[in-house]
């Protein structure tokens, strides 16, 4: 990985009005990674994206995007960052390949728009207007307008929202071979699978500010827990279950106990009921994922949020 | 050196560019065809329901030794130039309302150059509508324009700058397509009454025929048939035209929004 990084957000502030709607952002991007944007909606992931686009300028902060200044640089920068919108269409009778050779048009070092119509399976539609497309069709065209002048950024905004499962995955292999040509990818998503799968270190914004950035794994171990269901030989009280180190949540239903925690929790959950006579079967353990880990980080973030307006 | 060849470079690529993109919008002209209909079309159709009025009901027009046909042929250039730029925001509007001009916008191509290459190609409408229009005046129903040509071309001229300046006051205020047709609709029924489509504003009393007077389409219609009859435009109308281009240049760029 290179030292310098592809793409730095320091402090970053961009209100609308009364809105806030990214507070005091902050992250660095290395060049050739996938970086995931994650977090609910109104959580400022597309202003900060579009900051660093140059589509929006900052209130305040510093954004750096190979060295230039996307709002100085501007011309510059538009070379070679190429960006898809989320909720952007295209004139209903333009074509597909008519859309692509004019885009190509404008940078100077463009991809074939033919050959890279042909990798992203859409050649065949070459001559189908925009309005005729299917959904899937019309995001693999939004990501061949944003690829065809060979970017080394790519700014991705919420790609997959309305595909069907198939193209889903079809986008997902396109990003990830964008990736292998060492292009530096960023993906604002709120999909937690995709961005679990596609990303190599992701950050989670809520209400404007960054509140975890690190690789899927980590983020969905240190917040998401793990969580065990099992089937006690006898009744176990409530107490006892809370005693338990790593414990944090307690789940009955029929037989089945449902813990959820953190740390080794099924080691210390057996040992400790085995101290006191209780055996366990049908043991279920799963390590924490990353939409847990989003669920729980975001409403902690609130609770200390909502105490904040209180006092 | 390499400074000035790399500027030529890119001074090629930018006509390429252009090109390109004056293509695009034409093709997308001739599929979305407003201007098209508006501006050809319609003046086509009412200048031959003229001439066969005028074939059908021969001579005079009041004692001024001119056939319907020739009155009607200026006033219906007017027409034509007011539906190509009533036709603009329908495009424009759209375009910024479906996030086209801000994808524009996020390239090395500035969404203003998309707007030029639109103008450029109703400016090429406009040009075939005159040509049509005269011609099939004088062909099919033998109007007489003698004109000036100098004199004549300024009054067009300046009725196309000062109309399609207007389509982009339309342009930049209006927020999304649906409002963008019913304004224009109003508009255009504004513009062809005060252009004396309906009423000619000689036959009727002030204000009225102040207000048609110095109305953009009357001043257009008035500098048109003045330069094709009368041996020239009034200061007055082309004065007048001037002023609504820059009022309506500075309003549209005082208010557009590419998103």
């Amino acid at each position: 990985m290179n030292a310098a990084p592809a793409v730095t957000v320091q402090n970053l502030v961009k209100k609308y009005g009364r809105l806030v709607a990214a507070n005091d952002v902050s992250l660095s991007i290395h060049e050739g990674e996938i970086f995931g944007i994650i977090g609910p909606n109104g959580a400022g992931k597309t202003t900060t994206v579009e900051c660093i686009s140059g589509l929006r300028a900052p209130d305040s902060g510093s954004i750096s995007v190979y060295g230039l200044s996307p709002q100085r640089d501007r011309n510059a920068i538009r070379e070679f960052v190429g960006v898809q919108l989320q909720e952007s269409a295209l004139p209903p009778r333009l074509r597909v390949g008519e859309a692509v050779r004019l885009f190509a048009s404008f940078y100077s070092n463009p991809l074939e728009p033919d050959q890279l119509l042909e990798s992203l399976g859409i050649k065949q539609f070459g001559n189908s207007s925009f309005k005729s497309l299917s959904g899937g069709q019309k995001q693999r065209l939004s990501i061949a307008l944003a690829l065809v002048g060979n970017p080394r950024l790519a700014i991705l905004d919420e790609l997959t929202t309305g595909l069907d499962p198939e193209a889903r995955r079809e986008t997902w292999s396109l990003i990830e071979r964008m990736r292998d040509r060492g292009v530096t990818v960023i993906l604002v998503t709120h999909f937690m699978d995709e961005a679990e799968k596609l990303c190599d270190r992701l950050a989670l914004i809520n209400h404007g500010t960054v509140i975890a950035l690190d690789t899927p794994e980590a983020i969905a171990t240190q917040a998401g827990g793990s969580r065990v269901r099992f089937v006690p030989s006898q009744p176990v009280d409530e107490q006892t279950l809370r005693a338990i180190p790593g414990v944090n949540e307690i789940e009955r239903k029929e037989r089945y106990i449902t813990v959820t925690g953190t740390g080794d929790l099924a080691g210390f959950l057996i040992n400790a009921l085995a101290a006191i006579g209780v055996r366990v079967t049908d043991v279920e353990a799963r390590s924490g994922n990353l939409e847990d880990a989003f669920i729980k980080l975001t409403r902690d973030d609130a609770s200390t949020v909502g105490k904040g307006v209180q006092r | 050196m390499s400074g000035s060849r790399l500027d030529e470079s890119r001074s090629r690529r930018s006509g390429f560019q252009f090109a390109e993109l004056l293509k695009v919008q034409g093709k997308l002209a001739l599929r979305e065809p407003y201007a098209l209909l508006g501006g050809l079309a319609l003046p086509a159709v009412l200048l031959a329901v003229f001439g066969f009025i005028g074939q059908a009901n021969p001579g005079n027009v009041g004692s001024t030794g001119l056939t319907i046909i020739d009155v009607w042929t200026p006033t219906i250039l007017v027409l034509s130039f007011i539906f190509i730029s009533v036709s603009l925001p329908n495009t424009v509007v759209r375009d910024r309302e479906i996030g086209w001009l801000r994808r524009v916008s996020t390239t090395p191509l500035h969404p203003s150059k998309l707007l030029a290459a639109q103008l450029i190609i109703d400016l090429i409408l406009a040009a075939a509508a005159v040509l049509i229009v005269i011609l099939e005046g004088a062909l099919v129903f033998g109007a007489s324009l003698h004109v000036q040509i100098l004199p004549f071309a300024i009054s067009l001229l300046l009725s196309v700058a000062e109309l399609f300046a207007l389509g982009l006051v339309l342009v930049a205020l209006v927020p999304t397509q649906t409002v963008a047709s019913a304004v224009a609709g109003v508009v255009t029924f504004g513009l062809m009454f005060l252009s004396g489509l309906w009423v000619n504003p000689a036959q009727v009393g002030d204000p009225l025929r102040t207000i048609m007077y110095y109305s953009p389409s009357g001043a257009a219609t008035r500098a048109v048939l003045d330069s094709a009859f009368n041996g020239g435009p009034s200061y007055a109308a082309l004065l007048t035209m001037a002023v609504y281009t820059v009022i309506f240049g500075f309003v549209a760029i005082r208010y557009f929004r590419w998103e």
